[in-house]
């Protein structure tokens, strides 16, 4: 009996450290960050962008549409549609500090809820992309899209980590 | 979740403290271990997985290591596994960056890898968890049954973030039986109200003068600003920590436990050891007991001796942090505990206590310059800034530092012995008859818990320093 319980604790362990590693690995896929320099980043993600789409904003353009200040960011790209009657937009930021994600965010969700109110009456299609929009947070990078290609944006965002 | 943070103060402990009281005793554990769990999902909604992951590797291997009580080799090397294991995991959340970092920057390689945030307390419970697996395989503890109540040690939320690291040995009869009263209650509401208070009146106000001197480049820096600057550094990090400590404290008290001091009035030291010995006790302790005597400690041959104090010294800079800075810092008071015991300390116990008590000083400030610096350049240029080596001696701008936060020092100088609190305590037994000492004492606290949330409401310079480690 005793010696029952005792290799049900070893092997338990190995078990538990099977699943520390599985753990971490996971993290590493999906949540890590990266050291990656910004340009390397934006280059891969501003290549996989449509440019009927998307048109790249300027600094002006993304204090006015997310109150967020370029100048206070290691990098910043924001691309959005020329027309009215497109919600796509795409924003990648990489953040100084780690204490820059949250406004950061919170910058995110108050343009999604402007963006929300402006087109949830008229035009339903693009109301729907605003709430099936992609959002990832990876380390110091920050990413967005709103999009009906925001999966491949995404994808993109994630193997250029 | 912070603990000077109002969703704390006012919601979580309100409502956990009421259900542990009202639950049978033999819930209790169950209660706090939930709220714990739920106290670091709150902020790590993802590395709480981490964290049980831990507690059930760690369970395991001490019942593991146990069950090789009679074959000391086995034992060994089941030990020796746990350990590495725990080292591990640490050792690539927290180093594996800087170790990169470090190759890319010395050998001609680039090579980019991926970044995961720190789990916030992983330096505590990790070394809480390797104490109860060196004390079971020393014996010093039996292994525990209830996989609740160790991971209860583990999680406890009062000291998972940033300590005190209870040891296993210390903690081991609490967790089955304690003693919950009110008086306990009440002696733990007061040390929490204290901490809550060194935190938010103290510490980030201090800390919002450090940053303002800390953003001045060095070579602009008079000596005054630079000496106010690592003044406003030394007790934001003391009244931050010690405050932290004693919230814990007061906190594990509130629910039966008698966790050991952490802070033993530091600055009022006459030498670095002494410092050391009054500082952060809880982590002196652990390197002493699992290292630095494991190693052949004082009993062998000089050399020895020393190499065994560096070694401790090293891997306690390394302890705080994945820098060049954190492991100079950790050598700098390698070498002075050195120098102490065998060059200058008997010199130095013979010289009057105020030269003792300024030489303690300098040591202790210009170690934390090696502490906050970026980088080894930057703490060489502030210590030259601190001699006049930046803007000259003194200028405008240190005169209206001190001018306008002549308050905040003196507050700190006060309370950075046991003089500001036998002063309260002298006044509270003005008061002859025992109820009007309990009015009075409850009418002082009550007025410090709400100065103390008055800073917390208007001040958003919040973060607990430790808890980057």
């Amino acid at each position: 009996m005793k010696s029952g319980k005792i290799s049900a604790a070893r092997v338990m362990k190995y078990i538990v450290l099977g699943l520390i590693v599985i753990f971490i690995v996971l993290m590493m896929l999906f949540m890590s960050g990266s050291s990656r320099p910004f340009e390397e980043v934006k280059d891969a993600v501003e290549g996989s962008l449509d440019p009927e789409e998307l048109t790249a904003q300027d600094s002006a353009r993304l204090k006015r549409d997310l109150g967020l200040n370029a100048a206070d960011y290691s990098g910043v790209v924001y691309y959005s549609a020329e027309s009215n009657i497109s919600a796509s937009e795409v924003l990648l930021v990489k953040v100084r500090r780690d204490d820059q994600i949250q406004p950061v965010l919170d910058a995110v969700e108050q343009r999604r809820e402007s963006r929300m109110n402006d087109f949830e009456d008229y035009l339903p299609e693009q109301a729907g992309l605003i709430a099936g929009a992609r959002q990832s947070v990876r380390g110091t990078y920050i990413f967005y899209a709103v999009s009906p290609k925001a999966d491949d944006y995404l994808a993109a965002f994630g193997s250029s980590l | 979740m912070l603990f000077s943070s109002i969703t704390f103060l006012f919601m979580f402990l309100p409502v956990v403290l009421a259900v542990y009281y009202i639950v049978p005793y033999k819930a209790k554990n169950i209660v706090l271990l939930a709220a714990s769990l739920f106290f670091y999902a709150w902020g790590e909604p993802v590395y709480v997985v981490l964290m049980i992951l831990s507690i059930l590797f760690n369970y395991f291997c001490g019942r593991d290591i146990h069950s090789y009580a009679d074959d000391p080799a086995r034992a060994k090397r089941s030990v020796a596994f746990a350990v590495v294991v725990n080292l591990l995991i640490l050792g690539f959340f927290k180093y594996y960056g800087f170790l990169l970092d470090t190759v890319n920057a010395v050998l001609p390689t680039d090579i980019p890898y991926r970044e995961l945030p720190l789990p916030v307390g992983i330096s505590f419970y990790t070394f809480q968890a390797m104490s109860y697996i060196l004390d079971v395989y020393r014996k010093n503890a039996k292994p525990q049954k209830n996989i609740l109540n160790f991971a209860l040690y583990i999680s406890m939320f009062p000291q998972l973030i940033a300590g005190p690291i209870v040891r296993y040995a210390d903690i081991e009869e609490q967790l089955r039986r304690r003693k919950i009263s009110a008086v306990k209650f009440g002696q733990g509401a007061m040390l929490f109200i204290t901490g809550l208070a060194k935190k938010t009146v103290i510490a980030n106000t201090a800390g919002a003068v450090f940053e303002e001197i800390a953003d001045i480049p060095t070579g602009s820096l008079s000596a005054l600003t630079a000496w106010l600057g690592v003044f406003s550094y030394a007790f934001q990090i003391y009244y931050d920590f010690s405050g932290y400590s004693d919230m814990a404290l007061g906190l594990g008290k509130m629910f039966g436990f008698e966790f050991r001091k952490n802070f033993d009035y530091p600055y009022i030291s006459r030498s670095a050891t002494e410092f050391w010995r009054r500082w952060h006790i809880s982590l002196g302790t652990w390197f002493r007991e699992y290292v630095y005597i494991p190693l052949g400690g004082s009993r062998c041959a000089v050399s020895r001796n020393i190499f065994n104090i560096m070694v401790v010294w090293m891997l306690t800079g390394m302890w705080h942090g994945a820098a060049w800075n954190f492991i100079a810092w950790g050598v700098y008071y390698g070498i002075i505990i050195v120098m102490e015991k065998y060059v200058w300390g008997a010199s130095l116990e013979n010289m009057p206590g105020i030269v003792q008590h300024i030489y303690a000083g300098v040591i202790v400030l210009a170690g934390w310059v090696f502490f906050f610096s970026p980088s080894l350049g930057y703490s060489l240029r502030y210590l030259l800034a601190m001699v006049g080596g930046g803007a000259g001696l003194a200028d405008a701008q240190g005169a209206f530092i001190l001018y306008t936060h002549w308050l905040l020092y003196l507050l700190a100088v006060v309370g950075a012995s046991a003089f500001g609190i036998s002063l309260v305590r002298r006044f509270i037994r003005l008061f002859r008859s025992t109820a009007a000492r309990m009015a009075v004492s409850s009418v002082i606290y009550m007025g410090i818990f709400l100065i103390s949330v008055a800073f917390l409401v208007t001040d958003t310079f919040n973060p607990f320093l430790y808890f980057r480690f």
